[in-house]
Order: structure tokens, then C-alpha cells, then sequence
């Protein structure tokens, strides 16, 4: 069985946005079902701006309501609704105009079908039953003058200073030629680098030499030792944040490899304590079970992970080579 | 001189803290970015062209956001450009600026560099949004152990930095950490974070930005006519180097030798030690300091920690480092480059208040990024060079 030449990733964070006086103002009174802009000039911008976008200049925090009706001054059709948009169902991204307003403010317009769209057409919000001081407390805008709003009268304007935002992204890097062969390598539990005819020196998983910037190719594949010494390490105590799995102090490692080729960097040290690692011990890579290796952690970035192949790197038992020699190589 | 004689003439930043709650992201620069003009006594409509710098977008979660603050820095209609190298972009952000001037591109330029980590988490970011992320600090821990084993320097060394930072900091009312009892027992005590750094020995998270206004030398003379002192740019370099390559000295990185003496020879300066009188250095953990002085050619190499335990690097040494409080005091990551490069202006300037070093003439600045492989430095002087 050989790699997949396409790894994919996805990151996600909920970010946490401050919103300032003039947002915060905006979507505080979306809570009470109220739409505001500010005076710059002449004009009245919505949502509401800090400042006159043509100048920099500070505008006063003058705020106008405006709506809830509106124009439709221009929109695009979007008949397959992805999983991010605000909508389940066909609609269309619209620019409306809002009354009393002079830009104009991208929402989503529920109209049925692309028929019943156009520009110059009369639309109005429709309400979330409890609005969050976000701008989906306007759920879209459907056709005609009246705002569609959840019955009884909104309450007073709760106060709005942050807002989450929940950021995914998932993206396909392709691997180079280089890295299939590398993780093919790795596969067959073959640790394989590239020695550039120039410099003499071996480099995982690139294609490439960093110092003088040549391409590599598969004739320079050599097999590496598995075996090498910790040149440094450090212990880490776990700060908790979204996605993160480790509560207690982990230790990650450098290990040049035998022959004092090459470095992988942040490496697991196995079965011991991490109060004894130290620099200098001798170590032997403990490779996963054939079944269990995974290219998934093999990207792009031109670093030589063996995540997904090397589980960690045991102590050897043999005697410790002298640190001062190695402490200097970490990456 | 071929080029263009460079000048700053304004400088701005925000109070940094961990958490900015009272401002949005365009709030937060433009609160720098007022007060650089306000202090060049220029408006927006006096800028030719904006230079915006912050580290990695993952850390907000904004995707380009130099698109969205163009307005906010009164961009509308003039040419912006974003600058991006990990942890130094606030040097190099002023150091394009100062470009688009020398190179008489542009007249006056208002460069800009910002991070509001509250927004994000830089941990995260830094671990590629994975789980185990070592963070800065556990990149760093290696070479720090590598520093302390090779110089044969003690351990009170790196504590000693962390509260001298910490203690300058108290003189400087926008410097984030405000630690009035810092003592050497309170970071010997406090948490081990990454082996061998303590918490204390450790940069905070901020919300900050700092902006500075560059002009060409008519800019500067007219400034100097008004009795407002400009710092004249003495020299810029900027330099990089492969991460990781068999060789490689990450303790004493070549680019930042290079860097270094890039800077030393447009300045004029052949004996560092002697010929600058204050510097800002980039010490995200206590111990880069000593590290930089050697890197930088300041101390021989070893020597840069004796140079930190005889107090010549304090405020009131012969050498001082940092009178700000650094980075150790106030870390917003894409900013904390200008905020050196910044404090040497106003040193030289005569401008910094309660943390002025007498008689500084000659100032240092320098920033560093990714795994020490990005360096950003100038210096700046009193006198037209």
C-alpha cells in the first residue's frame, strides 16, 4: 500500500472579538430589534463605522436609526447553500440600502426562488425569536415593507461588548514527489534523507537543500540510521486553550541521528519519566505497528515529521555520549 | 550619502494589557496610530503611504486584515503594504517604511505594527492549531539550556533579567506588567514552565500596537526648527537564515551577526560596547538578553552574562538594556518589534520620560522571529548623520 499524495486539515478556533464602542452600539441594539448607522458628514454609514473610511478621521459617536426596510441595491443567486452559509435552503446575498442609510449592508434575502429576486425590490428583516447581539439577530431579510418579528415587543437594549467567532478552515496540501517517497520509506519503516552533493549535508523529506538551495533528487536518497542521541529537550507545562489534549508537563526531544547527520526535532522519549531525560542519552526509534502507520501528519512544510510512523525513541541502555557535543543542535 | 536622510518625527502606542476590552482591532492601531501623529503634529491627510506589520493571522483569526484597517489608518487612495516576518515585523515594518523614504519613494510614511492576542490564543497558533503545542517558550528552553551550558553562566542570571525588565517597566506607564514586588525569590519560585525558564522569566500575553512617523530629512529639520527633536535613522538591515540545517549556530545565529554589523557599518559604529548608549533588545525569555549581547557582538562571546551580573545592562548602567521593560513587560507579538524600535527612537529623542537614559545619543534596536532565524535592527541618533 503506498501514501496518498493529498493530506487534509482542518483548524478550527473560537476566536473572541472585543467590539469597541461604535460595533458594540450597533449590536447592542440589535438586541432591542433595532438597526443603527453614524453620521459621518452627510452621510449615514451602516453598520455603524469609528471612523470617515475616506479620511481616518474620528467620527462622533452620532448615532442614526435606520430600516428597517430597505432596497435591494444588488445580489447574487445562491442555489446550492454550503454548510457555512446562514441559510439552508436557495437565497440570495443581497446589498440593501436600508432607509435613511447612504451605503449599503450585506445580509441574505430569503425570497424562494431567483425569480421572485431583483434589484430595486422592497425588503425587510425578519427577527430571531431571542436575540444575541450578533448580526444574525436579523435570521435574513424576506420581500416587502414589514419587518416578519416574534411576537411582543423587544426588550431593552441588552449591552453587547464581544462577540464569538467560531473559525474553521479545512484545506488539501498536495505532497511533493519527495514527501510520498518519504512517507513511502517510512512505510516500510526506512528512514530516508538526501545528501546534497554540495554541502555534504542530509536533509528529511524536502527535496531540497536549505544552504544552497538546490533540488534534491531520488538518486541522493539515502537510508538513515534509527538510532541517535537526545541532543536537547524540553519539558512543557500544558496552558490550556481549545483543541488542547495534554494537562501534564510532556517532554519533547531532539535526536541526532547515528553519524551525526541530521536532527528531528520534538520527539517523545518512551517509558521514562520526563525528570530523566537527558542530553547525551542514546536512543532507538520504536517505529508503530505496520498497521497503524498513518501519513495524515506528512504535509508541505518541509520539516521531516515521522509523526505516524515513529511512535518515540527508547533508551538504548548503552552509556550517554558527551552533551556538551550535542546541546546546540535543536531543529 | 546617496540615499534619502531618514527622520523620525512621531510616535504613538497603546496602553498594552492583557485583555484591550474597551477597543476593536481598528481601535486599538488607530489609538497608536493618533498619537504618532499627534505627536508629528501631522493629520491623516499628511501621510503618503501606510506600513501595517503584525505576526501570523491564526492569532486573531483575521484573514489579511491589513484589507480591513487600510481605512481605519486613513489608507483610502494611498499605497499600503503589509509586512510579515514572524516575531521581528514590527522592526521590519518600520525598517520598509523607512525605505519607501530613503529611497525617496515617499515623504512621510506612517508605519504601523499590532497584535491582539486576547482575540486568539497564541499557543495555539503557534502549535498549527494542534493539540501539545510547545509554544515560544518551549522552542527557546533548548538553545537557553545550550547558552547556559556553554557559557558556564549561573542560573541567577536569567532571574536577575526578569526582574530588571520588570522594574524598568515600572517606569513606563504603557508597559503592560506593572510588577511592583518583582524580587529574584518571586521568579526563582514562580512556576517552571518550560525547563529551564520560570513564568516569570517568561513574556506576557498583550493587546498593544505602536506606530511611528517617518519623514525625509526636510521633515526632520522642520521638526528640529520646532524644538520637537527627531531621531535620525543611522542605519537598517534585516536578515534571515534557514531554520534548521547541520551547522547551524541557533545560539549565535549568523543572521544576526550579519544583521548586526550590517547596521554597525551604515552608522559608523566599530566598537558597539563603546559607541551605543542604550539599546532595546528582543528578550522575550530573561535570558535572550545576555544571549543577544553576544549575538549582536556587544559582549565576546561568553561574556554577555558577566556583563548582566556586574549591572551594566540595568537602567542606571553604563550599557542599559531594555529601560522600557521590554518585552518580558508588555508582548503584543507583531507590535513588540516596533515597541524597541520605537523606545530607541525616544531615547535618542530625549523623549522617554521616566525611563530616559541620560545622555543617549546613540540608540540600538533590534527584534527576532520564528526559530531565531528573522532579524530586524536599527540605530538611530540625536545627530543628523
Amino acid at each position: 500500500m503506498t501514501v496518498s499524495t493529498q493530506t487534509v486539515s482542518t483548524i478550527q478556533f473560537p476566536y473572541k472579538r472585543t467590539l469597541g464602542p461604535v460595533m458594540g452600539r450597533f449590536f447592542s441594539e440589535l438586541t432591542a430589534r433595532r438597526i443603527v448607522g453614524i453620521r459621518s458628514g452627510e452621510r449615514v454609514i451602516v453598520p455603524p463605522m469609528e471612523y470617515d473610511p475616506e479620511t481616518g478621521n474620528e467620527l462622533a459617536h452620532d448615532f442614526v436609526e435606520v430600516g428597517p426596510a430597505g432596497t435591494v441595491r444588488s445580489w447574487t443567486w445562491v442555489a446550492e447553500p454550503i454548510e457555512s452559509h446562514p441559510l439552508d435552503r436557495p437565497f440570495a446575498f443581497v446589498l440593501v440600502r436600508l432607509d435613511g442609510a447612504d451605503t449599503d449592508l450585506v445580509h441574505v434575502l430569503d425570497a424562494g426562488s431567483e425569480d421572485a429576486v431583483h434589484t430595486g425590490m422592497r425588503v425587510a428583516p425578519r427577527w430571531r425569536d431571542e436575540p444575541v447581539g450578533r448580526i444574525d439577530d436579523i435570521v435574513c431579510f424576506v420581500p416587502g415593507e414589514h419587518a416578519d418579528s416574534p411576537e411582543g415587543e423587544p426588550g431593552e437594549a441588552q449591552d453587547v461588548t464581544t462577540m464569538e467567532y467560531f473559525s474553521k478552515i479545512t484545506y488539501t496540501d498536495v505532497l511533493s514527489p519527495t514527501l510520498v517517497r518519504y512517507a513511502n520509506n517510512l512505510r516500510a519503516g526506512r528512514l530516508t534523507g538526501q545528501r546534497c552533493p554540495q554541502c555534504n549535508r542530509v536533509f528529511l523529506g524536502r527535496g531540497y537543500c536549505s544552504v544552497d538551495a538546490i533540488l534534491l533528487g531520488p538518486e541522493l536518497d539515502e537510508v538513515l540510521p534509527d538510532r541517535g542521541v537526545v541532543s536537547n529537550y524540553t519539558i512543557i507545562t500544558p496552558t490550556p486553550y481549545p483543541g488542547q489534549k495534554e494537562t501534564e508537563p510532556f517532554a519533547r526531544a531532539s535526536v541526532v541521528l547515528e553519524g551525526d547527520e541530521m536532527v528531528i526535532a520534538q520527539q517523545q522519549i518512551l517509558d521514562i519519566p520526563v525528570s530523566e531525560i537527558r542530553v547525551g542519552m542514546r536512543v532507538r526509534a520504536e517505529w508503530m505497528p505496520d498497521a497503524e502507520r498513518d501519513a495524515a501528519e506528512i504535509t508541505s512544510k518541509g520539516w521531516g515529521t515521522v509523526a505516524g510512523f515513529i511512535k518515540g525513541w527508547r533508551h538504548t541502555g548503552e552509556p550517554d555520549e558527551p552533551a556538551e557535543q550535542y546541546m546546540n543542535r535543536v531543529f | 550619502m546617496t540615499h534619502e536622510r531618514v527622520a523620525v518625527v512621531g510616535i504613538g502606542q497603546t496602553k498594552h494589557k492583557k485583555r484591550r476590552d474597551d477597543l476593536s482591532i481598528a481601535g486599538l492601531v488607530r489609538e497608536a496610530a493618533q498619537r504618532a501623529l499627534d505627536d508629528a503634529r501631522m493629520t491623516w491627510s499628511d501621510i503618503d503611504a501606510v506600513v501595517i506589520g503584525k505576526a501570523p493571522d491564526i492569532f486573531e483569526g483575521v484573514m489579511k486584515p491589513e484589507l480591513y484597517l487600510s481605512d481605519a489608518l486613513g489608507g483610502a487612495g494611498k499605497p499600503v503594504f503589509r509586512v510579515h516576518t514572524a516575531g521581528s515585523v514590527g522592526g521590519s515594518t518600520a525598517i520598509v517604511a523607512s525605505h519607501l523614504i530613503s529611497s525617496r519613494v515617499h515623504k512621510r510614511v506612517l508605519a504601523v505594527a499590532w497584535e491582539k492576542q486576547s482575540e486568539g490564543n497564541a499557543q495555539f497558533g503557534l502549535g498549527g492549531g494542534k493539540s501539545g503545542s510547545i509554544g515560544a517558550g518551549g522552542a527557546f528552553a533548548p538553545w537557553i539550556r545550550a547558552y547556559i551550558q556553554k557559557s558556564g553562566a549561573p542560573e541567577h542570571i536569567g532571574w536577575q533579567v526578569a526582574v530588571k525588565d520588570r522594574q524598568n517597566a515600572l517606569r513606563n506607564q504603557y508597559a503592560h506588567l506593572q510588577l511592583k514586588d518583582i524580587s529574584i525569590d518571586k521568579v526563582r519560585e514562580s512556576p517552571m514552565m518550560w525547563d529551564p525558564l520560570h513564568f516569570l522569566e517568561s513574556c506576557p500575553s498583550s493587546d498593544g500596537a505602536g506606530a511611528i512617523v517617518l519623514t525625509d530629512e526636510a521633515g526632520g529639520d522642520a521638526a528640529a526648527a520646532d524644538g520637537r527633536a527627531p531621531a535620525w535613522i543611522l542605519g537598517t538591515s534585516m536578515r534571515s537564515e534557514p531554520s534548521s540545517f547541520n551547522g547551524r549556530d541557533p545560539i549565535r545565529p549568523q543572521a544576526g551577526i550579519d544583521c548586526a554589523w550590517d547596521v554597525y557599518r551604515q552608522a559608523g559604529i566599530t566598537d558597539p560596547r563603546r559607541q551605543i548608549d542604550v539599546a532595546e533588545l528582543y528578550v522575550p525569555f530573561s535570558w535572550y538578553e545576555p544571549m543577544w549581547l553576544e549575538g549582536h557582538d556587544i559582549a565576546p562571546v561568553g561574556e554577555g552574562w558577566k556583563m548582566v551580573d556586574r549591572g551594566e545592562t540595568a537602567f542606571d548602567g553604563d550599557f542599559p538594556v531594555n529601560p522600557s521593560g521590554g518585552v518580558l513587560s508588555s508582548n503584543p507579538i507583531g507590535a513588540s518589534g516596533m515597541l524597541r524600535f520605537l523606545e530607541a527612537a525616544l531615547q535618542v529623542r530625549g523623549a522617554a520620560g521616566e525611563h530616559q537614559v541620560d545622555g543617549a545619543k546613540v540608540a540600538l534596536a533590534q527584534a527576532y522571529g520564528a526559530a531565531a532565524q528573522y532579524f530586524a535592527m536599527w540605530a538611530v541618533g540625536a545627530d543628523k548623520p
